[in-house]
């Protein structure tokens, strides 16, 4: 079993005590609610999106200190991104939690940047959804999804659920 | 606990070995009635001996350390 401390890193306890870009966006062009029901996570997002780039991009909600750090650093890295740069994030962030067995040495991957602090949420199975609802959140609201996004009742079979509720 | 959300406690106190219950408790209309997001319960049993309680005592230390909190 791994350390606690490969959890619970300085950067992820920093940013769960104070989360950056935690506010509501009025000028927000799209925005999405992410909600975990088995353990009470809610998570809005909003973007404002300018022709392709994030221009803006703030978070609310109440959540454990994995989501609320996972949501405190996506809105930092995703910031000036385009659509297509977000979405290639979005998939190894995720690719890094769950822990996909073929994509070892996920820490290194440049791309990620100060996102690999996450890399020891994947030896915690019940905490992945923690660190993936604000990304799931993010996609639906550029997806300009009206639905909820719910890490429960998945349609998806991406494995940590996300899917819309119905 | 204060500044320590119930799922990080559950965590915790789970590598020191204890179980706890943490979230909705499938009680959603309850938990939103009064405004609690999620909590953590211990629930003990007459098999429960103290030497375990003191096992979790020792763990919610471990979440303070852990946590910063």
């Amino acid at each position: 079993m791994s350390d606690l401390r490969d959890l619970y890193q300085e950067v992820i306890l920093d940013h769960s005590k104070r989360p950056r870009n935690f506010r509501e966006l009025p000028e927000a062009n799209y925005r999405a609610d992410g909600y975990n029901p088995l353990c009470g996570d809610r998570a809005t997002v909003f973007v404002r999106l300018d022709g392709d780039r994030v221009a803006d991009v703030a978070f609310k909600g109440s959540g454990c200190s994995i989501s609320t750090a996972s949501a405190s650093m996506m809105t930092e890295s995703v910031k000036g991104k385009s659509r297509e740069e977000v979405e290639r994030l979005f998939t190894r962030f995720h690719e890094l939690v769950t822990g996909s067995p073929d994509k070892k040495d996920q820490a290194a991957v440049p791309e990620l940047g100060k996102l690999a602090v996450f890399s020891g949420v994947c030896e915690f199975p019940v905490r992945v959804k923690c660190a993936s609802l604000p990304w799931h959140t993010l996609k639906a609201a550029l997806e300009g999804d009206a639905v909820p996004v719910s890490t429960e009742l998945s349609e998806s079979s991406s494995g940590d659920g996300g899917g819309k509720a119905r | 606990m204060d500044g320590v959300h119930p799922h990080d406690l559950g965590t915790v106190l789970d590598y020191e070995g204890v179980a706890v219950r943490t979230g909705h408790h499938c009680a959603q209309p309850v938990m939103e009635r009064y405004g609690v997001p999620a909590t953590a319960r211990a629930s003990l049993a007459f098999y429960n001996t103290t030497d375990e309680i003191d096992v979790l005592v020792k763990g919610l230390h471990k979440v303070r350390e852990v946590l910063g909190a």
